[in-house]
């Protein structure tokens, strides 16, 4: 079981499903798809790492 | 000066018609549906991409949560949280239901509403806690589309 490609899969899904509710146009479905999968990819490492030193 | 008046008349009624719709409400039945069936409700409004990518997401939430052995929200006793795991999983609809009837049987799962259900899932199992994200995510992004079809059939989004 890889991690990674978990995080990665789930944030695809999250990000499509929010792209797709909170925008109409392909553009802008497009470019909200991109910020949060970018976020939340980039946000769960930075977590996992802020979360390292601790048991 | 009569056409002026009508069309007066006309501009008057749009926006009153509109808060009737709004008040009114989504018609029952279409949250419903939208709620058992991922997808189908924005699909009844006309709205087919959204549907057929919600529902493909959602399925596939679902499908991977239970793929990495992940356990379905059941109410358990003296458990609280198990409540709102419950109904994060409920928001699968058929899913959910269809996952139950699979786990439990017709007669067990009717009898055993609502403390002695099998969820499924291993909790030895190295994708148990991923598992279970992606089936509550599912279930929430499912009643968020159920919220959506519900502002859609009121007229206050497209």
């Amino acid at each position: 079981m890889d991690h990674l490609l978990l995080l990665l899969w789930h944030a695809f899904l999250v990000s499509a499903f929010f792209a797709f509710l909170w925008r109409t146009t392909t553009p802008g479905r497009l470019k909200l798809f991109l910020k949060t999968l970018v976020i939340m990819v980039i946000g769960g490492f930075l977590l996992g790492w802020l979360m390292f030193p601790f048991p | 000066m009569t056409g002026g008046g009508a069309k007066k008349k006309a501009a008057e009624a749009k926006p009153s018609a509109a808060v009737d719709k709004k008040k009114t409400g989504a018609p029952f039945g279409l949250l419903a549906v939208a709620w058992f069936v991922p997808g189908i409700g924005h699909w009844i409004l006309g709205k087919k991409r959204r549907a057929v990518v919600f529902g493909v997401v959602i399925v596939c939430a679902f499908v991977t949560g239970v793929l990495l052995d992940g356990e379905l929200g059941t109410p358990k006793p003296g458990n609280p949280f198990s409540w709102l795991a419950a109904f994060a999983c409920l928001g699968n609809g058929i899913l959910y239901i269809g996952r139950l009837l699979w786990l439990n049987g017709f007669g067990d799962l009717l009898g055993g509403i609502p403390f002695d259900l099998l969820g499924g899932g291993s909790p030895s199992a190295a994708g148990f806690a991923y598992g279970n994200t992606f089936l509550y995510t599912a279930g929430l992004m499912n009643l968020l589309t159920v919220l959506d079809v519900s502002d859609i059939a009121r007229g206050e989004k497209d």
